[in-house]
């Protein structure tokens, strides 16, 4: 292989991790704790190859699997936002949901498979295997977390979004509609997430129960690794989907343990996480104030 | 509509056409009737006082007019037609803007971020540097110096202020709320505001000044409305009112027992109870709160430290006692060095603590008293002795009359004086040597904040503790201490003895 | 018309038994109806697997682990600090256990052997536990991603150990450790393949224990307050820094002792990867407590539900479907029912007209 296609190799495992973790980052931007990130990824990668089979267009799939997650992430944030409830407990019964669902929707469309293929019908749709094709999972992805970086900084959307992360209650007295703004987020967010893991089936071009399971916290690392800066998530993708596409070619190479190379993400996102609250980079990096916080006084009209 | 024209024609003053009018509101809290049946009037360009003690209902109607709450019943009007007000976002849609005491602006974001996001004719896309021009011409427009691309953390409490009273103009108000968003500034810098509400008035905005302090509705407002305990007492031109008529209508029957007067003068002990020299102290954005603080507090002296929020005194107290690290400079207790030393250190050496905003620092509500006891590790050892504790809770709740049905009943269930009273009276019992406080009285109302003053001046006199008082409320500096420091930008600009003190002069002092 | 959610002045009676009671009933019909949608399984059959699961005598092993792990939890919890590690802290505990019995010489005295795989259990547990506690209490960092990466980071160092230094001589190709001696295996109860006389004693004390240290020691009940107040407690003078990192501790150590006892009590060796072996315990316990509504007496109640609802999953392969999701199903659709009606244990629904 040339040094070229080497570069290459990388760009389906950078695609599924930085569209999750720029979306998730953005999300939890507005002030909702997403831990349901892993179970919607894996559901997302079900769904997708689900309707690929289905419909045979992986377009189609991608469609299916960012409109899963975005209804997920309406109820998460739905639920947060009009509720005293905790964003942790939501989050994670959302896990469970989607790992429990994905196999089953993943089940039924592999038995569909089977049937076709029984009775003579091939249900076929090409990967975007080309060189050209693999440029795109780079450009594109780096775009869209461009153009959300500028949505951040630059806009009043950007403004409302930080706004209710930090306080929702001052946001609220200063004329800002939490509820929706926090919708919009999740709206923008889970779509990258829904696109980030139908994107993991270009990496590995096929499904079985389980599969996908632990990359959504992967792409959680990625997101807390660069503190949930799109610019900075750039970095952090790049180089966890280095190593997880070269793992056992670094393992002969330099002799690294493939654990301690899966290891490598969840200690950078802790190791991240100590840095930005220990030093200045505190100002520019460190989680929303009210992340994970009920937004809820004496009472609220539901 | 019936009603509306006769309510109006009750106070159809100078043929001022009325803005908003309030009909029958009621209000029902968990355990309390916060508004009963409330009427009134805000009329067009005048500046009208909403008058009444903590708890008696004025910030209820206010978040009610602003939409934060939702009147269980009545109806309001905004120029004579039924307005429905659901959230913040609508009030500001029908011109009605409120600025509160704690400003509501996000400290991480920009003056230019903060204040696009209440103005609706720029859509979510827009950049926010479009507004940055237009925020600049409309603050020179009113006098006030703000940079729009600064952060609002960088801002003095003052400028924050005045960041919101922008704000109110950028979101062409109609209606300004001011709920106590002016109460605890010197009188000097409160007239740049008072000012700016009349030329406000004067250009056919109304203003509704929510405030506890009489002089205050004296000074500024057109017409005052007086609240007790839920209920309009009666809405009154300020030109037919002399300051005793509002108090009686404020206060009612217990009027007698309210008094501004200095408490009883105690006489110093020799010992230095609390000797503190050239303190340094970090504030919470990185650069130094208190600059070289030195002061000496005598055992049973109360010392009371006057300033506007945000000039050193909550960090000055939190060093005291522990909960913030000293940089530079020595804190001695009866001269001994308990600089730096954990809170628990300090505390089991005899030494009480009265936070601000107690009922959210002081004490968990979720608890009993019992529990609330036993938390103070002087109180208890490892395993505790919870027989000993009930005895010590049922000796303080017959001590200081503490209305509870048990000494189990979690805290959150009693009034908001008795809740006052359950941490008072802990933090004097443990207070042996000395006591340090931060605005002890926030939020209480008046018989009950007057009770609290004298239980602590009664402390330190026959006990001859020392007590160091900080407060935002100069009356309340004013009637408890026997000598007063002005606090400004961190350092003490000046001390006073309580026999020879003017108002003035500290307050010029607080702002200078 | 419009419907306001209010705080309660008390809350609603007998709350603690209806929402819990109601959420599994809500949860259940939900798991019911949405395998049904997606894989055409027949309803009563999942109802029957439900039903069945509740008398089955195979979920006292599941009932007495996620009892402990649930109180282990409810430690932290009770001090409002999310500890998602306990599946970390678990696995590290039986890790510290297998490294005691396979390659230290105290198995020749078997009753030591067994207190000193338990103690360096909960020892590892309990540390792995406070490095999230250091970083809540001294870098403000929150404790719900550090404990769950942590997780993660567990799994991998056990698998590396596992593949590496550990692996075992007599394993006829398969990547796992050698059995841990017998005479450094718990003692099974009669009639059981999996419960034994030690994990029960080790449950009971840790009830007991755990139960009087929040009622009884002042550290119960800072972390109780904790959990309503960290501000007050730091006025009164307690060292909140020491009380996050000591909850956390004690979560992570009870955690651990567990992480012993499966290894001791029915796994004997632990296999490559772990991901795939574990029965996600830790992560079950966050329901189990979670449903008891944070009362230690409410924890077996809870366990035994969820229990039978893990064994539910399993018996549902007969309709087709494998056991992880419809177990995932049922826990997800459970937990989302009960954190959302859990609401209205201390608020009420006001309809104001008008």
């Amino acid at each position: 292989m040339d040094a070229a296609s080497y570069v290459l190799s990388v760009a389906p495992a950078f695609m599924a991790y930085y569209l999750t973790s720029l979306g998730q980052g953005f999300f939890e931007k507005s002030g909702v704790l997403n831990l349901s990130i892993d179970g919607v990824f894996v559901l997302g990668i079900a769904v997708a190859y689900a309707a690929s089979i289905y419909s045979c267009s992986p377009w189609v799939g991608l469609a299916a699997a960012v409109l899963t997650a975005v209804i997920f992430g309406i109820l998460l944030t739905y639920v947060t936002t009009k509720f005293p409830v905790s964003h942790g407990a939501v989050g994670l019964s959302i896990m469970f949901l989607g790992y429990g669902l994905a196999g089953l929707v993943g089940v039924a469309a592999r038995n569909t498979y089977n049937e076709m293929v029984v009775s003579g019908i091939y249900p076929q749709f090409t990967l975007p295997v080309t060189p050209i094709a693999k440029v795109l999972m780079f450009a594109i992805p780096a775009g869209l977390g461009i153009l959300l970086y500028l949505l951040e900084v630059r806009t009043k959307l950007g403004a409302a979004v930080r706004a209710v992360g930090e306080d929702p209650h001052a946001a609220t007295s200063l004329g800002i509609d939490v509820l929706r703004v926090r919708l919009i987020a999740a709206a923008l967010g889970y779509s990258l997430i829904g696109a980030g893991s139908a994107g993991f089936l270009t990496w590995v071009a096929t499904w079985s129960e389980g599969t996908g399971i632990n990359h959504g916290w992967i792409a959680y690392a990625v997101s807390l690794a660069a503190g949930r800066h799109p610019l900075l998530t750039v970095g952090t993708a790049g180089a966890f989907a280095i190593l997880a596409t070269y793992m056992y070619t670094l393992q002969a190479a330099y002799n690294l343990s493939p654990e301690i190379a899966k290891m490598i993400p969840f200690i950078v996102a802790i190791g991240a996480m100590v840095t930005f609250m220990s030093t200045p980079l505190r100002k520019k990096l460190a989680p929303p104030q009210s992340l994970g916080k009920r937004f809820f006084k004496e009472e609220r009209t539901v | 509509m019936t009603l509306l024209k006769t309510y109006n024609k009750d106070f159809s003053s100078k043929n001022k056409p009325p803005v908003v009018s309030v009909i029958g509101i009621s209000k029902k809290f968990p355990g309390s009737i916060a508004l009963d049946s409330v009427d009134f009037t805000i009329l067009e360009g005048e500046i009208h006082a909403l008058l009444g003690e903590n708890g008696a209902g004025k910030s209820t109607l206010v978040k009610i007019l602003y939409g934060i709450y939702v009147p269980d019943r009545g109806e309001i009007y905004i120029r004579g037609r039924k307005a429905r007000i659901n959230s913040p976002k609508e009030a500001i849609r029908q011109g009605i803007v409120m600025v509160s005491q704690v400003p509501q602006l996000i400290d991480k974001l920009t003056v230019a971020e903060n204040l696009i996001l209440g103005l609706e004719k720029y859509g979510f896309i827009t950049r926010v540097g479009k507004v940055r021009y237009f925020i600049r011409e409309k603050s020179r427009e009113v006098g006030i110096e703000v940079d729009p691309d600064t952060e609002v953390w960088k801002l003095s409490y003052t400028q924050k202020q005045l960041v919101e009273l922008l704000r109110a103009l950028l979101l062409n108000a109609k209606v300004l709320l001011l709920d106590e968003a002016i109460t605890f500034l010197p009188l000097i810098e409160k007239k740049k505001f008072y000012k700016f509400i009349r030329d406000f008035a004067s250009k056919g905005g109304s203003v509704l000044l929510i405030t506890h302090k009489i002089y205050e509705a004296l000074e500024v407002a057109d017409r005052i409305t007086v609240l007790r305990l839920g209920r309009v007492v009666g809405t009154v031109p300020r030109s037919k009112v002399s300051p005793d008529d509002v108090r009686k209508m404020m206060f009612a029957e217990r009027s007698s027992q309210v008094t501004y007067e200095r408490l009883p003068i105690s006489t110093p002990r020799e010992s230095a109870a609390l000797e503190i020299s050239d303190l340094w102290v970090m504030g919470d954005h990185g650069d130094h709160a208190v600059r070289g603080v030195s002061l000496t507090l005598r055992a049973g002296e109360v010392m009371g430290i006057a300033g506007i929020a945000g000039n050193g005194q909550k960090e000055l107290i939190q060093a005291i006692v522990g909960l913030r690290r000293v940089e530079k400079g020595r804190i001695r207790l009866y001269s001994e060095d308990i600089t730096n030393r954990s809170v628990s250190k300090v505390r089991i050496r005899g030494v009480g603590y009265i936070p601000d905003q107690p009922a959210k620092y002081g004490l968990s509500l979720e608890n009993s008293i019992e529990e609330n006891l036993a938390m103070l590790p002087s109180l208890t050892n490892r395993l505790i002795n919870w027989g000993s504790i009930r005895d010590l809770a049922r000796k303080l709740i017959k001590e200081f009359n503490i209305m509870t049905p048990s000494p189990k009943t979690p805290v959150k269930f009693l009034s908001g004086g008795n809740i006052m009273k359950v941490l008072v009276s802990r933090e004097l019992l443990v207070a042996r040597r000395l006591l340090v406080a931060y605005n002890p009285t926030r939020a209480l109302d008046e018989v009950t904040a007057i009770m609290v003053r004298k239980f602590i001046k009664e402390k330190a006199s026959t006990e001859g503790i020392g007590v160091l008082v900080a407060s935002e409320d100069l009356d309340e500096i004013l009637q408890i201490s026997d000598r007063i420091a002005v606090m400004n930008s961190g350092r003490v600009v000046g001390v006073f003895s309580s026999s020879e003190v003017v108002r003035d002069e500290i307050e010029k002092l607080m702002v200078m | 018309m419009r419907l306001v959610l209010v705080k309660r002045v008390k809350p609603l009676p007998l709350g603690g038994l209806v929402i819990p009671g109601a959420s599994i009933v809500i949860g259940i019909l939900i798991s019911t109806v949405v395998l049904y949608v997606i894989s055409r399984a027949d309803p009563l059959v999942t109802l029957s697997c439900v039903a069945s699961a509740l008398v089955s005598p195979e979920i006292v092993l599941t009932f007495l682990f996620l009892t402990i792990l649930g109180v282990a939890l409810l430690v932290a919890f009770n001090g409002s600090i999310w500890n998602i590690g306990a599946e970390g802290q678990l696995w590290l505990g039986t890790a510290a256990a297998t490294y005691i019995a396979l390659f230290t010489t105290l198995p020749q005295a078997p009753v030591v052997a067994k207190v000193a795989m338990v103690l360096t259990a909960m020892a590892l547990g309990g540390a792995w536990a406070a490095v999230a506690g250091v970083l809540r209490a001294y870098l403000s960092i929150d404790e719900v991603p550090v404990t769950l990466i942590m997780n993660y980071i567990a799994y991998y160092i056990i698998n590396y150990l596992v593949r590496g230094p550990w692996l075992g001589k007599k394993t006829w190709g398969y990547i796992r450790t050698d059995m841990i001696p017998d005479q450094v295996k718990f003692t099974l109860l009669p009639g059981s393949t999996t419960v034994t006389y030690e994990v029960l004693v080790i449950a009971v004390l840790a009830l007991i224990a755990v139960y009087f240290m929040l009622k009884y020691t002042s550290l119960g009940l800072r972390i109780r307050i904790l959990g309503s107040n960290p501000d007050a407690l730091k006025a009164a003078g307690v060292n909140v820094k020491a009380l996050i990192i000591t909850a956390l501790t004690l979560s992570g150590a009870i955690a651990g002792a567990m992480g012993a006892a499966q290894l001791a009590g029915y796994l004997h060796r632990i296999s490559y990867p772990i991901e795939s072996h574990t029965a996600n315990y830790g992560y079950t316990a966050i329901l189990v407590a979670w449903l008891s509504m944070l009362d230690i007496r409410a924890v077996p109640v809870a366990a035994y539900i969820v229990s039978a609802l893990y064994q539910a999953g399993i018996s549902m392969q007969i309709a087709g479907i494998s056991s992880a999701s419809a177990t995932y199903v049922f826990i997800g659709a459970v937990l989302l029912t009960f954190t959302v009606l859990r609401v209205f244990s201390e608020y009420s629904l006001r309809i104001i007209r008008g």
